[in-house]
């Protein structure tokens, strides 16, 4: 540890593990943190302000569901007074007009709502609760209210089909801003990898698509599309590097380097019920064992890619290959690569998976 | 992309925000997942895109401002705002608001 630590720019403020709905595809850790173990208004607002004193310039409120708790006003307001930039990651369950003005009168700059798919029925399937009506009531509030709309979409083997008509959606709802985002496979998402991997002939059919929307809606509706990184042969500089830029508070006070680092489990997360944040982002071993390209592996190390990717995925290496400190096995470089190459190998045949094989999501844990 | 007409009258749109960085002293321009750190000249043009100024008008302060001929900057300010609205961060209202 030579050098000063990098600016975090980013907070995920993880404010609870609670929600209503079930998402197959959720990437919280299977052990949810429970409501009575959540930290208080006054702890968040304080370290808001110790991030926005570290730098970080955006805090986005998510969870669970963050309408969940009562306070987020609060927070948001707490944010706002410390110059961040404000984004409420939501299924929307839990808006009315009431609390989104009381969230706008907070300072809140921009509102993302989680889609399941552009269909009434196959949504509320994913969901494992009747949502989607309930979300695009919500979006219209919110475009009503005059808030800046970002619609966010997890794509996967079941709903990766309608992406046409889920960018018209999109369109229609007014959004400004469209995450179209594979599957990551962390949590709840990796017990149902094998149900939500979509095949490769679905990748190749979505590709041409999201790509020419990106071209007609230049302007008007910034469209995010990210691939699985199972199908790719580099692996994604996870987080732009970890301890880089990005950091997350879990809804009991851990600060973890990425969302799904509690993957890892040989790492131990400080928290900020007893340490500053400050420290943990500078002084920390968990932020600090992967920070930089130094303790790369091989065959990272001697890598001319190493400051592209840092090596991926630490969680994707503890899940595939069993060792936080090897290779992302999505890297064809790795010695793993052939795990994944298998999994994703098997996955081909196209079968719609029935409901009934999807782990739900459930707040008492699996 | 071209912008569509000099009598256009640009807006930073209503999900950015331009603040001054903490850390920095700097300008910047923050909006949802991203942030803009603008150099003097691209906080000059940003500081103008409020929607009372046309294009023309925009460009004849700059130019004024900085002491260089409309002619030379006008090409570098559309340049500059058409990045921006590739990102959707600028309006674009018409002449007659």
């Amino acid at each position: 540890m030579s050098l000063p630590a990098p600016r975090p720019f980013v907070l995920l403020a993880e404010i609870t593990h609670r929600c209503p709905l079930h998402c197959p595809y959720c990437s919280n850790p299977l052990q949810l943190a429970s409501q009575a173990n959540e930290l208080t208004t006054d702890v968040w607002k304080r370290v808001l302000d110790e991030a926005a004193a570290l730098g970080v310039l955006h805090a986005g409120f998510s969870g669970g569901e963050p309408l969940q708790r009562s306070d987020l006003p609060q927070l948001v307001a707490a944010a706002r007074a410390a110059g961040l930039y404000t984004n409420l990651i939501t299924s929307s369950l839990g808006l009315n007009p009431q609390r989104l003005e009381d969230l706008k009168s907070a300072g809140l700059d921009s509102i993302q709502i989680s889609f399941q798919s552009d269909e009434e029925s196959l949504a509320d399937r994913i969901a494992g609760i009747s949502a989607h009506a309930l979300k695009l009531k919500a979006a219209q509030m919110v475009r009503d209210a005059g808030l800046p709309l970002t619609v966010n979409v997890v794509l996967h083997r079941a709903n990766i089909e309608r992406l046409e008509q889920i960018i018209a959606l999109a369109e229609q709802l007014g959004a400004e801003r469209l995450e179209l985002a594979n599957t990551q496979y962390y949590g709840w998402a990796f017990q149902n990898r094998a149900v939500l991997l979509p095949t490769r002939a679905q990748i190749e059919r979505a590709m041409p698509i999201a790509t020419a929307a990106k071209k007609r809606l230049l302007g008007k509706m910034e469209l995010l599309f990210v691939l699985p990184d199972y199908y790719s042969n580099r692996p994604k500089p996870c987080m732009n590097g970890w301890g880089q830029k990005y950091l997350t508070i879990n809804p009991a006070g851990e600060v973890l380097p990425c969302p799904t680092a509690h993957e890892i489990k040989s790492l131990r997360f400080d928290n900020v019920r007893e340490k500053s944040l400050a420290w943990i982002w500078k002084e920390s071993e968990a932020f600090n064992r992967f920070r930089g390209t130094e303790w790369l592996p091989e065959p990272c190390h001697d890598c001319e890619f190493r400051e592209v990717d840092f090596g991926g995925c630490r969680c994707q290496a503890a899940l595939i290959a069993g060792d936080a400190t090897v290779t992302d096995p999505a890297c064809e470089l790795s010695p793993h690569r052939g795990i994944l190459t298998q999994f994703v190998e098997a996955s081909q045949t196209g079968e719609m998976p029935a409901t009934t094989a999807w782990v739900f999501r459930r707040n008492g844990g699996i | 992309m071209q912008l569509p007409s000099s009598e256009m009258r640009p807006r930073l749109s209503a999900r950015a925000r331009l603040q001054t960085d903490k850390v920095t002293g700097k300008p910047i321009v923050l909006y949802p997942e991203g942030v803009l750190m603008l150099n003097p000249t691209g906080h000059a043009i940003v500081s103008l895109c409020t929607g009372d100024l046309t294009f023309d008008e925009m460009v004849a302060k700059l130019a004024e401002r900085y002491k260089i001929p409309t002619a030379q900057i006008s090409a570098q300010v559309a340049e500059y705002l058409n990045r921006l609205r590739e990102r959707n961060l600028l309006e674009l209202q018409e002449a007659n608001k």
